[in-house]
């Protein structure tokens, strides 16, 4: 992307933001609602619940996939491919310990971890999206290896965009 | 004025202090010692008013409060004066500092009103009987005149004592959440006063930053599926959401010309990027293969502290954004995270992981020592260097939820700062108003 198109662009997101964010400390911006998503039929539902369902775990402090990731994501893949009218969001998480935002890029790279290996597995790249939240949303509330070994994860969030 | 007293570890920390008072309070300029405050602490006690206005219990509440959040202060309970806490004459005539000396007191602050709407107030070292610094001050009808007076003496109280007024003329940004998956931005004074919410929005920020004007506020907001930058003008209260291909923006830090630092994804990894005053994105500020965030710039623009795991771990690294030279801070521990670079560009201070939770330490860059700020318990992290380079804000669990809390380069009693019901987090010192 040459400069001048990336400060078109740039100019596009800031005019379709201001127009949605107006008063902010009386309106609520309107972003990331459920507005840019259609109902899904019965079937894509179903593949919809079959790539969620999967978590794939971490270790501390690290975003390479285990060999039980891998074969986690593999199953996903088919079913990507073969919807693909659905899109993926492949949500990074950590465990409490690290600070904010340390965990937030760690976060990132252990979802652009599963993205790349999904990608390698023919998934296109427009299927799929990667965010990280870092420690904000624990899957388990509490300490403790246990605990925090719940937390270090992906998690796989559907939705038939517009 | 300038540094006069740096440093209050010591058994007898020195002050001394050329004081320039306005012609309404005479006095030549002194030199001034105080002697026998112990180790980080100055016991402070305010005499009782003279001048008999009814605002006067107003007034020493206001500044009490503000005092009580000054990590070297302790305040002194007047029923443990020998005879009670009153004086003779505010100006110190006939003021017998010995029964103030043996309950330990250090500094006295007399008020003497002149009526209701005008007031002397004074500070005194007790070891000596001397008189350090006064100022008479014109008090308006209204409530809040009375704590916009607190607010300007105490400043200038900080600027005589330690050569830097800036906390009680500051501004804070700092994250509070209102729900599990909401959290925004608000402002205050750093003693709480001016509690406002800058930000409503659906999802969480984080991270805020103030531009050098104190205009804007710009801060990383995160929706159920992607990264934007928030940029709040802080006098209309309008935002606006910036987003980034890559869908990750990590700690913005605005640099003293406008432009900004921020972590961005461009790759694999999370890096530190330069925007231009128009958030377009300009250049990458540092290469690596790891992830690199959390950028901290020095008013002079030309020191950038920030956290990198180019080593394996996280760890604290300093890049002379002039010749390019990268070098490693944080030398012990294997997390050193959040650092905040002094704005005089002397000290980078961080989070270091230990045991249960994180501690702050402080790095002298010009003797590359470090010196540990905070003591927990629970977790003390997102240090921030206030605009006078001495204090620093922080956000700690030791209270159960994340509070705000603020200690000194030299470390001290970390008091609480006020923010309202709920929790506080990611504090953020604004530009401070310059009288």
């Amino acid at each position: 992307m040459n400069r001048l198109t990336g400060l078109k662009l740039l100019c596009l997101t800031l005019a379709l933001t201001l127009g949605l964010a107006a008063g902010c400390a009386k309106k609520e911006v309107g972003q990331g609602g459920d507005d840019d998503e259609l109902a899904m039929t019965e079937s894509e539902r179903q593949a919809a619940a079959s790539i969620s369902n999967g978590v794939i775990y971490f270790e501390y402090d690290r975003f390479d996939l285990a060999a039980q990731s891998k074969e986690t994501l593999s199953r996903k893949a088919p079913t990507l491919k073969q919807f693909p009218q659905l899109r993926v969001v492949i949500e990074g998480h950590c465990d409490e310990r690290g600070t904010e935002e340390y965990n937030l890029a760690l976060g990132e790279r252990r979802a652009r971890a599963a993205y790349e290996y999904l990608l390698n597995l023919g998934v296109p790249a427009s299927q799929m999206e990667t965010v990280s939240f870092g420690k904000l949303h624990p899957a388990v509330l509490g300490s403790g290896e246990a605990v925090w070994a719940k937390n270090r994860r992906d998690e796989f969030k559907v939705f038939k965009p517009r | 004025m300038k540094g006069i007293l740096p440093d209050l570890r010591g058994l007898i920390p020195l002050l001394a202090l050329l004081v320039l008072l306005p012609p309404a309070v005479k006095a030549a300029p002194l030199s001034v010692q105080v002697v026998g405050a112990g180790e980080n602490t100055v016991n402070l006690l305010q005499a009782d008013p003279t001048g008999g206005s009814g605002r006067a219990a107003a007034l020493r509440k206001a500044v009490n409060d503000n005092m009580s959040l000054i990590p070297f202060i302790r305040i002194v309970n007047p029923a443990g004066i020998p005879g009670g806490a009153g004086i003779a004459s505010a100006a110190g005539e006939g003021v017998d500092f010995k029964r103030f000396a043996l309950a330990q007191v250090h500094l006295l602050i007399s008020a003497g009103w002149q009526g209701s709407s005008q007031v002397e107030l004074r500070c005194f070292s007790v070891a000596d009987g001397r008189f350090m610094f006064g100022n008479r001050y014109a008090v308006g009808p209204a409530e809040k005149d009375i704590l916009d007076v607190a607010d300007t003496f105490c400043a200038d109280f900080l600027e005589a004592v330690i050569g830097r007024g800036d906390f009680f003329r500051s501004v804070m940004a700092f994250v509070k959440s209102d729900g599990p998956m909401k959290k925004d931005i608000w402002s205050m004074k750093p003693n709480g006063r001016g509690l406002t919410r800058l930000t409503n929005m659906k999802g969480e920020a984080l991270s805020p930053t103030w531009s050098p004007d104190g205009r804007r506020v710009l801060f990383t907001h995160i929706d159920k599926r992607s990264h934007g930058l928030g940029v709040c003008d802080t006098g209309s209260r309008t935002v606006q959401r910036v987003r980034f291909p890559g869908n990750t923006v990590i700690g913005p830090a605005y640099m003293p010309d406008g432009r900004v630092a921020v972590g961005l994804t461009d790759g694999r990894n999370p890096s530190i990027f330069l925007l231009g005053q128009s958030l377009q994105k300009e250049r990458r500020l540092d290469e690596s293969s790891a992830i690199d965030v959390s950028p901290s710039v020095d008013t002079s623009g030309s020191l950038m502290a920030f956290t990198s795991s180019r080593l394996g771990s996280p760890q604290v690294f300093l890049k002379d954004l002039r010749s390019g030279a990268v070098r490693r801070i944080s030398r012990e521990g294997s997390y050193n995270t959040d650092p905040s670079i002094s704005p005089d560009g002397s000290l980078v201070a961080y989070a270091r992981q230990e045991g249960g939770g994180h501690r702050i330490y402080v790095h002298d860059l010009i003797t590359d020592q470090e010196r540990q700020v905070s003591f927990g318990p629970g977790s003390d992290e997102k240090p921030a260097f206030a605009p006078d380079s001495y204090f620093i804000a922080f956000m700690s669990t030791r209270g159960g939820v994340r509070q705000l809390y603020v200690t000194t380069r030299n470390g001290g009693d970390a008091k609480r700062l006020p923010t309202g019901p709920g929790d506080a987090s990611f504090p953020a010192w604004g530009p401070a108003t310059r009288r």
